[in-house]
């Protein structure tokens, strides 16, 4: 069946995205060990760490014990913390995960929005406006707008938090939700743009096919013209939204720096300054796999709804 | 910043029909773009922001290094820093000025070199068909398996700081796109008419390309590579912002974003200056990218 | 157009009979190709479309050899396996008795330079972002010549097919007609001063009266060249002016060749009688008036078994479902046909 067969062709990614993982980390200039430990470390503390992690095997054979290991939940040991890896990520992706999932909320829904209404509105000024907006949502450096948003909101109106997560607490709680507030719209400007473009330009393109018309003539209100729209525009749509999580989850570093929030992009962020090799190798891993898995759904989904797709 | 390069739709190569009479396509999309205002203007603005940076030592007043403790974060409109000045009282229109130049650089630079590496890939892989075809785009999907972020900040993370490796980061992560672009057009072409008539001349495979393949893709690749820039730009300063990039003191408009970060209590305009530059220079890329799609796409009726 | 055949005068030159040479410019041994049909999972070939198979000739220099057939025949597909532009499953190609693209024999790069093509369709031949005159100059540059030389060479031909290059030179394809278009083929295919032109529907597409003026510049240029042509056609009336021989194609197949007087006068194989029949005079006298053949149109994934024409030969018994009949020479002059009436002891009731 089809999704079987996409299912069999993302392996050979994965493991794709596994060796590429593996080879940027260990093939590139700079010896592992060089990166994580300090130029004076004496000779045996080098030795040793060397044999702690399995450094001085082969590399093909590093590559596979990390891999195995890795498939069975065991994702290695922080050189900085000397914990296991697993649950700190894992963690720090459940801080992330209501944080795309709000920011994709708010940007697919805004998207849709301004989508819809440049595509009915078309070549008078709704159509201008949206496009304009649209377009800025891809230009503009979401790292900027983070703090444009935090110095309106924080320092000048003091309404909301500027950084941090904020106490425990379920993430659906009102407190919570401060601290998710802004950080989630600074997200959300990444799917809003492609959404909103990409929802006008199928919009358009249903609204300009000639069935319409004929929907018209057989007197449908100009509600369901919009329903039958949405249906029609609805499979990229999905298809998008999958991968716009992914991207979100694997790209929130810049964002969850300006908010100073505790998600994976933090952790990879601090892998990256402390030299944290298995660390780094483990968090580019599992954010790339999630991805992929991510773009799979969207991939089902938008066969599932649009059925010309399900052909080979 | 969007997901825009796996999503990229790939249009299709701009062969124009016969007819009788028509000027020939070139002209018409001059014709199409003096006509265009917002295009223009949007061109206008950014030669004047890449000219500013260009001459940056003849525009700016001071020195980009030097600075007093004692005038820092003094306010937009003081007398001599008209943009104020930053945490340790350099002046922000000189520091805005040579930033430019490493923005646009760290910006630009990633695009040209995918588009050299990429393009050529694209276009063997297009043109051979077969197993060179399925190795080179199989290598690229694998590459795409990874959000665009992740993968130049790991690549910066690992190689190290600075303009350099940014710039080597983020042309890794143009590149799959481009040699997606180029092989979607060359395919498209190599099984146009005119290519068996020329293989039957009994040219070779490189005078082939050069003579009739490139001369059909490079609008298209053109027009996809612009619309990489303000992309470009964004990520470049974004990984300077983590201080993945350029190092301090040097100055740079994503740094410089990082360093204001606290000012923010104390000069908040002050400190989203440097963003609002990546801001109209990525806009103003996007926008003229649009314009030129437009401007070539033989679809659209006069 | 009947004017010319009465003689093999006027409109053609003669074959044979005081030719250069008797030896032919251009052979075709056993040439056969097949498509694969793919479906399924994994893009295997289910299946396989027999488009050419078996099929030998040869051209004599100076003389016009004609292929025709219905759509399908496999004509087209010959003459790309002749042009090396489609490489044959079996069989070879040669040129002046060498072998072409095996090691001892021509290499490929020369022997396109002395053998050129001409394609059905004029605007897609041609590179809509080249000048013509870049394009004509193409050729000889690849073969070594100079830039500035292939331009001249090429100014030099837009004048003698027709359009003079102080007009034309600089014009992009999509601003010529059709004909025009054509003309400036046939001066690329003439711009490496080939000995042999393969001319696949070259006309096929134009209006009747353009067609005519580029059938009448084929005919100049062939006698001031001292070419040879292959003409792949359905259009009979066409072969009928222009050529010395021809060949009946069907289904991938020869099926009856011959000097073209011959041909037309007295047509053997029952497809090509039924090909001539079917040709429509605007003479109300001799109006068509059934259809001459039967049966549905070929297959040419799964062939009829053996004469792949008898589910829609008026003669066919069984000894046509039985066996396939070779092409084989019958008569006199040079004709061949492939048919069990035409070969003696073949069993075929009419075989004398």
């Amino acid at each position: 069946m089809f999704i079987l067969r996409r299912v069999i062709q993302a392996v050979p990614i994965l493991l794709g995205v596994s060796l590429i993982v593996f080879g940027l980390v260990h093939m590139l200039p700079g010896n592992p060990i060089e990166m994580m430990l300090p130029a004076e470390a004496p000779a045996e503390v080098i030795a040793r760490v060397k044999a702690d992690f399995g450094f001085d095997d082969p590399l093909p054979t590093q590559y596979l014990k990390w891999l195995v290991q890795a498939l069975h939940g065991n994702l290695g040991t922080s050189v900085y913390t000397a914990q296991p890896i697993a649950p700190d990520l894992f963690n720090a992706l459940g801080n992330t995960l209501p944080l795309a999932v709000l920011a994709t909320i708010i940007g697919c829904g805004a998207g849709i929005a301004l989508g819809l209404m440049a595509a009915f509105g078309r070549k008078r000024w709704p159509d201008k406006l949206c496009l304009t907006a649209a377009t800025a949502g891809v230009s503009v450096p979401h790292y900027w707008f983070g703090m444009v948003l935090v110095i309106v909101f924080s320092v000048l109106l003091n309404w909301l938090p500027a950084q941090g997560k904020g106490a425990e607490g379920a993430f659906w709680s009102l407190d919570q939700l401060r601290y998710m507030i802004l950080p989630a719209i600074t997200l959300s400007l990444i799917p809003m743009g492609t959404i909103a473009r990409v929802v006008r330009a199928t919009a358009l393109d249903v609204l300009s096919r000639e069935f319409v018309d004929a929907l018209l003539a057989k007197g449908l209100r100009r509600g369901r013209i919009v329903l039958h729209v949405v249906k029609n525009a609805a499979p990229p749509v999905a298809a998008l939204l999958g991968l716009q999580i992914g991207y979100l989850l694997g790209g929130s570093i810049l964002v969850e720096t300006v908010f100073n929030w505790p998600g994976s992009g933090s952790f990879l962020s601090q892998a990256i300054f402390r030299h944290d090799i298995p660390v780094l190798q483990a968090t580019i891993l599992i954010l790339a796999a999630i991805f992929v898995a991510l773009n799979l759904g969207a991939d089902i989904v938008q066969a599932l709804l649009d059925p010309r797709l399900r052909r080979r | 910043m969007s997901d825009s390069l796996s999503y990229e739709v790939v249009p299709k190569v701009a062969v124009p029909q016969a007819a009788a009479d028509t000027p020939p396509y070139w002209q018409t999309v001059f014709r199409r773009l003096r006509n265009d205002w917002l295009t223009l203007a949007v061109g206008a603005i950014l030669v004047g922001i890449v000219s500013a940076a260009i001459f940056a030592p003849v525009l700016a007043p001071y020195s980009p290094y030097s600075g007093s403790i004692l005038h820092r974060l003094a306010p937009i409109g003081t007398p001599g820093h008209w943009l104020g000045t930053d945490e340790t009282g350099r002046d922000i229109w000189t520091r805005l000025l040579y930033g430019g130049r490493l923005s646009l650089l760290a910006g630009i630079s990633p695009v040209i070199i995918a588009l050299a590496i990429g393009g050529s890939l694209g276009v063997i892989a297009g043109y051979s068909g077969g197993l060179a075809n399925s190795v080179i785009m199989r290598a690229t999907d694998t590459l795409y398996a990874f959000p665009s972020v992740l993968l130049a900040v790991a690549i910066c993370g690992i190689l190290g700081n600075g303009l350099l490796n940014s710039i080597l980061a983020l042309a890794a992560i143009f590149v799959p796109p481009m040699v997606r672009i180029s092989e979607s057009v060359t395919s498209q072409v190599r099984v146009l008419p005119f290519m068996e008539a020329a293989k039957a001349s009994g040219a070779s495979d490189l005078q082939i390309i050069r003579h009739h393949v490139i001369s059909n893709i490079v609008g298209t690749i053109l027009v996809y590579a612009t619309s990489l820039f303000s992309l470009s730009i964004i990520l470049a300063s974004g990984l300077s912002f983590l201080g993945l990039g350029v190092n301090p003191p040097d100055a740079e408009w994503g740094l410089m974003l990082n360093s204001l970060r606290q000012a923010i209590y104390v000069q908040p305009l002050v400190a989203a200056l440097p963003g609002l530059l990546i801001f109209i220079t990525s806009m103003c890329f996007n926008l003229m990218s649009d314009g030129l799609r437009s401007a070539m796409d033989t679809r659209l009726s006069e | 157009m009947r004017r010319g055949m009465a003689q093999t005068g006027s409109a053609s030159s003669p074959a044979g009979s005081g030719g250069k040479r008797d030896e032919a410019v251009l052979r075709a041994s056993n040439l056969s190709r097949r498509f694969p049909v793919r479906s399924g999972v994994f893009g295997r070939a289910t299946d396989y479309v027999r488009a050419v198979e078996d099929v030998s000739f040869a051209a004599v220099e100076g003389e016009t050899l004609a292929i025709v057939g219905e759509s399908g025949c496999g004509k087209s597909t010959t003459g790309r396996l002749l042009m090396g532009l489609v490489q044959p499953d079996r069989g070879s190609v040669q040129f002046n008795g060498k072998l072409v693209g095996a090691p001892g024999g021509i290499p490929l790069k020369s022997f396109r330079q002395r053998v050129q093509m001409v394609f059905q369709d004029s605007a897609g031949s041609l590179n809509p972002r080249l000048p013509i005159v870049d394009t004509i100059a193409f050729g000889p540059r690849v073969h070594g010549v100079g830039t500035v030389e292939a331009r001249t060479r090429a100014e030099a031909l837009l004048s003698e097919v027709g359009l003079p290059p102080r007009i034309f030179a600089r014009r992009y394809p999509h601003e010529l007609s059709g004909g025009q278009r054509q003309r400036v083929n046939i001066a690329r295919a003439l711009a490496l001063e080939p000995r042999v032109i393969i001319f696949d529907e070259a006309v096929s597409a134009l209006d009747k009266s353009v067609s005519a003026q580029i059938i009448n510049l084929l005919i100049k240029l062939r006698s001031e060249r001292g070419l040879t042509y292959i003409f792949i056609s359905h259009d009979l009336a066409v072969v009928e002016f222009i050529s010395d021989r021809i060949l009946v194609m069907y289904l991938g197949k020869v099926v009856e060749s011959g000097p073209a007087a011959d041909l037309f006068s007295a047509p053997w194989h029952p497809y090509t009688r039924a090909l001539l029949a079917s040709r429509l005079h605007a003479d109300p006298d001799r109006r068509v008036r059934e259809a001459p053949t039967t049966g549905d149109p070929p297959n040419p994934i799964h062939p009829p078994p053996g004469c792949r024409f008898h589910p829609r030969c008026s003669m066919a018994e069984p000894v046509c479902t039985a066996n396939e009949p070779a092409l084989q020479e019958a008569g006199t002059g040079s004709r061949m046909v492939a048919c069990h009436a035409y070969r003696a002891g073949s069993g075929h009731s009419m075989a004398t």
